[in-house]
């Protein structure tokens, strides 16, 4: 437990196993209901990802990034339990952080999309994470899709999340071979956008990632779609003294002794 | 008399036909309401599956007693669904008529529709015989309605209190058919808590003044640590000259009524900061 | 029953201007039954770091000293005390080393950054985080607090107005949680102090 190993933890399986067996449902993870979508074109990659994160039906983050770092030529959008895209990508990363000092050279996307698939297979779905990973190498732009069973597809453009039909219909329509940035900004935005608007599962804005061998253009909040529709025109004020307290304890930062538990403790 | 054994047998079936007899012996039972079953084979999975889709309030704390001065009854105020609290002031004493109070513990829908129904059955009972119905006889009503729908999903704890000729009454009513004639009883997932002190505080020969004051402390005890039951405590004093509401407080001045100073509070034992 | 909703818990934490405040309800109960009124669920890291632990009170005890002690081996090693970043990338891995056999906990992370932005972060029980600028919440009616904060909150909130935005917040979100309350604590964090204040909430 708690080792510097690495790897999983299965110390607690057991005993939740038990808990489950006797009835009591499992918690929530985060998920992200997520549409997210990338595009080859011309010169380069679009990722592009909505920002909404949910727990059952409650909009748990309404501005996350779904579009993670992978190399300074690589990027990964996530869908599916937050905490696995999340852990997933920032492992593969490391590897290929590690990678790079080896090899003394710039990360390929296949490397990253193999390390990300292996790591998926060996566990068999349950590391529940299906990404969209871009970037530039020195075979040019790259597009593929990573399923949590660790299967994978190169595509020309691609989707993924519980908002996938929405944008791969707009992709369908719209997708055209050697396409400009610009177009190929406006129809990953759009991709999503049917996301955010037709599938409960996405929400709130649009990232955008355009990866280029000339560099990466992370346009966070690139269409901020959901803006909060309704604030208070006359604000509720609490007036100091209004909240029913019985004790006030005040502790100078400088005088404090840092102990973990007790520090609070400074005058007993 | 013969014993009506019709209610023993298998009645709920898919043919209306076969369903019939019900209808019958509710008819018989006077003005008991009825309602129509749902057509379906295995009524107790069915209800087992409503009563998990509707949730129905079972978190309470009811009490009553006799004592020397006539009858006390006290309740709180909360109704929750699973762990939120969808009501902080809801009325869990039924007034059936002047002199005869019913509690609410269990399912609220079926309590109230239920004790309604037994005010219209005891006011028929007024018409046709001339006198008013006995507490005896009123919770007797009630729990034979219970028991023509034993099983089929009912949920319902009550108290029959009032007093009649023969003095003050308390019965204890369930959904499972069960009455009870009593001195002293208590209701509720918080039923345990009150019953402590209760019957730590209780005599026959106590004042109405304290016995009111048992009465309140006993449910204020019962919401600081059932979680299900809270809000405000309402106790009744019944006499020969018919109930009164007598306290409405608000549990948490109880509280601070009680103890003053939080940190002497026993269930404080560390001083929070 | 929700394992998360054995023990009862309530938690917010939220943002103001140059500092963060953080509070929980007080009740530590079995299921249906109060046992004490006096359990707080925030844990003081150092002076500008503070973490709420929601959940099942056996997991966040343990998860608490965990980690306590990994911040005392950070400071044998750095001697300097742990900033809030990167204490919650150390929570997240510490609760995704579980990812299958997780602890049943929630944490609510509140600090200082040492430049004074105030920052505050929120994880479910498998370590997936949330860094809000506003405010994040756990506990047994995350949708009461959630409404609360959702209305109540406004950027740049002073620390007097801040505690008074918590505080309410906190007490009328418990109001409705028949597993939380019996009174509540809060902590305001700012560069120079720490102002801890408990509050008088409904006991039933």
């Amino acid at each position: 437990m708690g080792s510097n190993a690495g790897g999983f933890d299965f110390e607690l399986v057991k005993r939740n196993a038990l808990l489950e067996a006797k009835g009591v449902p499992p918690p929530r993870a985060w998920k992200t209901g997520t549409t997210i979508a990338g595009v080859i074109y011309k010169d380069g990659v679009v990722l592009a990802a909505d920002t909404r994160s949910t727990s059952g039906s409650t909009v748990a983050d309404k501005n996350c990034e779904k579009i993670h770092f992978i190399a300074p030529n690589i990027y990964c959008c996530g869908a599916g339990t937050a905490a696995d895209t999340e852990n997933v990508t920032a492992m593969v990363s490391s590897h290929l952080e590690l990678h790079k000092y080896a090899t003394g050279r710039q990360a390929r996307v296949v490397t990253a999309m193999t390390l990300l698939k292996s790591h998926l297979f060996r566990y068999q779905g349950h590391v529940s994470a299906a990404l969209i990973l871009g970037g530039v190498d020195l075979h040019g732009p790259h597009l593929f899709t990573i399923f949590p069973h660790g299967s994978t597809d190169a595509l020309p453009y691609a989707t993924m999340g519980s908002g996938s039909l929405n944008a791969m219909a707009v992709f369908e329509a719209g997708y055209k071979d050697d396409m400009s940035r610009e177009e190929a900004m406006a129809l990953a935005a759009r991709a999503i956008r049917s996301g955010v608007y037709n599938d409960l599962g996405s929400g709130s804005n649009v990232d955008l990632c355009i990866i280029t061998a000339g560099g990466v253009e992370y346009l966070r909040n690139y269409e901020f779609l959901q803006a909060k529709t309704y604030s208070r025109v006359f604000p509720v004020k609490y007036p100091p003294g209004t909240a029913p307290v019985l004790k006030t304890k005040v502790t100078l930062s400088e005088v404090a002794v840092i102990e973990g538990v007790e520090s609070m403790e400074t005058d007993s | 008399m013969l014993l009506d054994t019709s209610v023993l047998e298998v009645r709920y079936n898919s043919s209306r036909a076969e369903a019939e007899p019900l209808g019958n012996i509710l008819a018989a039972d006077g003005a008991a309401a009825q309602f129509a079953l749902p057509a379906v084979k295995d009524i107790d999975a069915f209800e087992r599956e409503v009563v998990e889709m509707v949730k129905p309030s079972h978190g309470t704390t009811t009490l009553g007693f006799i004592f020397q001065g006539g009858v006390i009854i006290a309740v709180d105020s909360r109704a929750t669904m699973g762990s939120y609290i969808s009501s902080q002031t809801v009325k869990k004493v039924i007034e059936i008529n002047k002199y005869l109070l019913g509690t609410m513990a269990g399912g609220a829908a079926d309590c109230q529709f239920w004790q309604r129904n037994l005010g219209t059955q005891c006011r028929l009972f007024e018409l046709n015989n001339g006198k008013r119905i006995t507490v005896r006889a009123a919770s007797k009503l009630l729990s034979n309605t219970m028991f023509s729908y034993r099983g089929m999903g009912l949920s319902m704890g009550t108290m029959v209190a009032g007093w009649d000729p023969t003095g003050p009454g308390l019965y204890y009513v369930d959904s499972d058919g069960q009455r009870t004639k009593g001195q002293v009883f208590s209701v509720g997932s918080g039923s345990l808590y009150a019953y402590g002190v209760l019957d730590a505080g209780y005599s026959w020969d106590m004042s109405v003044d304290d016995a009111i004051e048992l009465g309140r402390r006993s449910i204020y005890h019962a919401t600081f640590r059932d979680c299900a039951s809270g809000g405000t405590v309402s106790v009744y004093h019944v006499t020969e000259d018919g109930w009164k509401k007598v306290r409405g407080d608000d549990v948490t001045e109880c509280h601070f009524e009680y103890y003053p100073d939080p940190s002497n509070h026993p269930s404080t034992g560390t001083p929070v900061i | 029953m929700s394992i998360f909703e054995y023990n009862g818990s309530a938690i917010i934490a939220m943002a103001g201007k140059d500092c963060v405040a953080i509070g929980s309800d007080l009740r530590f109960g079995v299921q249906l039954q109060t046992m004490t009124t006096d359990y707080k669920k925030v844990y003081q890291i150092h002076d500008k770091l503070f973490i709420g632990l929601g959940g099942l009170a056996t997991d966040t005890q343990t998860l608490h000293q965990r980690l306590v002690m990994r911040h005392n081996l950070y400071k044998l090693r750095e001697e300097r005390d742990i900033k809030p970043s990167t204490f919650a990338a150390l929570v997240s891995a510490i609760m995704y080393e579980k990812r299958f056999g997780p602890y049943f906990a929630s944490p609510v992370i509140a600090g200082l950054e040492p430049d004074g932005s105030p920052y505050i972060c929120g994880m479910d029980s498998i370590g997936a985080t949330e860094t809000a600028k506003d405010f994040i919440v756990t506990g047994t009616n995350s949708e009461s607090l959630f409404g609360m904060c959702e209305s109540m909150w406004r950027p740049e909130l002073e620390q007097e107005e801040l505690f008074e935005v918590i505080s309410q917040c906190l007490l009328s979100g418990i109001d409705r949680d028949a597993l939380a309350g019996w009174g509540a604590v809060v902590y305001v964090i700012t560069k120079d102090k720490v102002v801890a204040r408990t509050l008088k909430g409904r006991m039933d």
